[in-house]
């Protein structure tokens, strides 16, 4: 702020105008908020995510389309954010910051701004998620799969008996439900072949 | 650290000071924090399943069990899903709706019994098919892309009724009523005349 500003600031709120500024403060407190929480609601948009950028406009976001969770019987979606942005306050804000990651790919290292380029890296990528989805029990999956309200009744034999199993041997959604939006990298460990560290599987405990 | 607090108090006692614009800010955000936590808290079905004995002995309880609670995904749609306004002009009006359901409760406690709930059902399931037809059932819209519909894996019953329901310009509710909470008796939505529609 200009010193002069600064300056006509501290002599009203010396005199009869300090309510005006104090006003003003909580005006300018509530805008600054505002525009913070209406910035995260934007970037956290099907609209935001998939268009922004050619990497994901050209990748990602084209193997998705056709998907189940782009498609079904009900058209009820799951979109970008549903399964990669955090719900919770505190996880989402650490993961709008990891967003910095993000533009030093597009602007600074050009890291997957070819087809090529993308394929290369689909494995690490991939596997950078699958290690996140891991480590906090596919809690985005679960911000919209209730497993308490899931009816086993109407789901089919062998997912009856697969669900049964993996509960058993402690199995999170992401071990089994992978490469169902995205294309499965070649080669590479699955997210079971992958080492991860259990004992970090508890709800929550993990952004 | 001890002179930077002793500056900082100095600063606070003195009238003429920058830190009445920062108290404001502060205060600008708690309140706003406030508000925007409480949208939050008072849309959540921990909430609105369990406020009021009205809610939960009634319509919670109808609603257990139904599609929209427990299916073979597990993705739900709870009370406010369909009965709270997504968007910030039409929710913040639904939520200063709220002092009817006060007055409801406090004063006229106009459904506090299940007689009273029961002879009274079918005034209120009327009054939010008027609000769901007259909106072109937003709520529904919200989650349900009709675009994003597969039609192949709909069965063929289904993909027939929403041709005709297309074609005769119907929405969600004139057909999907009563799937969430018992049925009526009584017109449904669909011999709710336009006329009746818009003059409520």
């Amino acid at each position: 702020m200009p010193r002069r500003i600064l300056e006509k600031v501290r002599k009203w709120s010396a005199g009869r105008k300090a309510i005006v500024v104090l006003l003003a403060g909580f005006a300018a407190g509530i805008g600054m908020l505002a525009l913070a929480g209406t910035t995260l609601v934007y970037t956290s948009s099907e609209a935001f995510c998939a268009a922004n950028c050619h990497e994901m406009a050209t990748n990602v976001a084209m193997e998705y389309k056709g998907t189940i969770h782009d498609k079904n019987r009900t058209g009820v979606r799951a979109t970008c954010p549903d399964c990669h942005v955090p719900n919770a306050p505190i996880p989402l804000y650490i993961r709008k910051m990891g967003a910095v990651n993000d533009l030093w790919g597009h602007y600074i290292s050009h890291s997957i701004d070819t087809r090529e380029k993308f394929e290369a890296k689909r494995q690490v990528l991939a596997e950078r998620v699958w290690a996140y989805m891991k480590g906090n029990d596919s809690r985005e999956c679960r911000h919209c799969h209730t497993v308490a309200k899931m009816d086993s009744d109407k789901q089919s034999d062998k997912a009856k008996a697969r669900h049964a199993k993996a509960r058993k041997e402690k199995l999170t959604c992401i071990d089994c439900h992978f490469a169902i939006a995205h294309n499965e990298p070649v080669g590479g460990p699955g997210p079971q072949e992958m080492e991860v560290d259990r004992s970090l599987i508890s709800r929550g405990a993990i952004f | 650290m001890i002179k930077f607090l002793k500056t900082i108090g100095a600063r606070l006692s003195r009238p003429g000071s920058i830190v009445v614009l920062g108290v404001g800010l502060v205060a600008g955000m708690v309140f706003f924090f406030s508000v925007g936590s409480f949208m939050v808290y008072a849309n959540s079905e921990e909430f609105c399943a369990n406020a009021c004995h009205e809610m939960t002995v009634h319509m919670a309880a109808e609603y257990k069990g139904t599609i929209h609670d427990t299916n073979r995904t597990g993705v739900r749609a709870t009370c406010n899903d369909c009965h709270v306004p997504h968007e910030y002009l039409p929710n913040y009006a639904a939520k200063l709706g709220l002092f009817s359901d006060y007055w409801g409760h406090f004063v006229t406690r106009s459904i506090d019994t299940k007689e009273k709930f029961e002879a009274k059902r079918y005034e209120l399931a009327k009054r939010v098919w008027v609000y769901m037809k007259e909106n072109d059932s937003r709520e529904c819209r919200h989650c349900h892309t009709t675009a994003k519909m597969d039609a192949e894996k709909q069965s063929e019953k289904a993909q027939r009724r929403h041709d005709k329901g297309r074609s005769e310009g119907l929405t969600c509710i004139d057909c999907h009523f009563a799937i969430a909470h018992s049925e009526p008796n009584g017109p449904g939505p669909q011999e709710l005349s336009a006329a009746a529609a818009a003059t409520k």
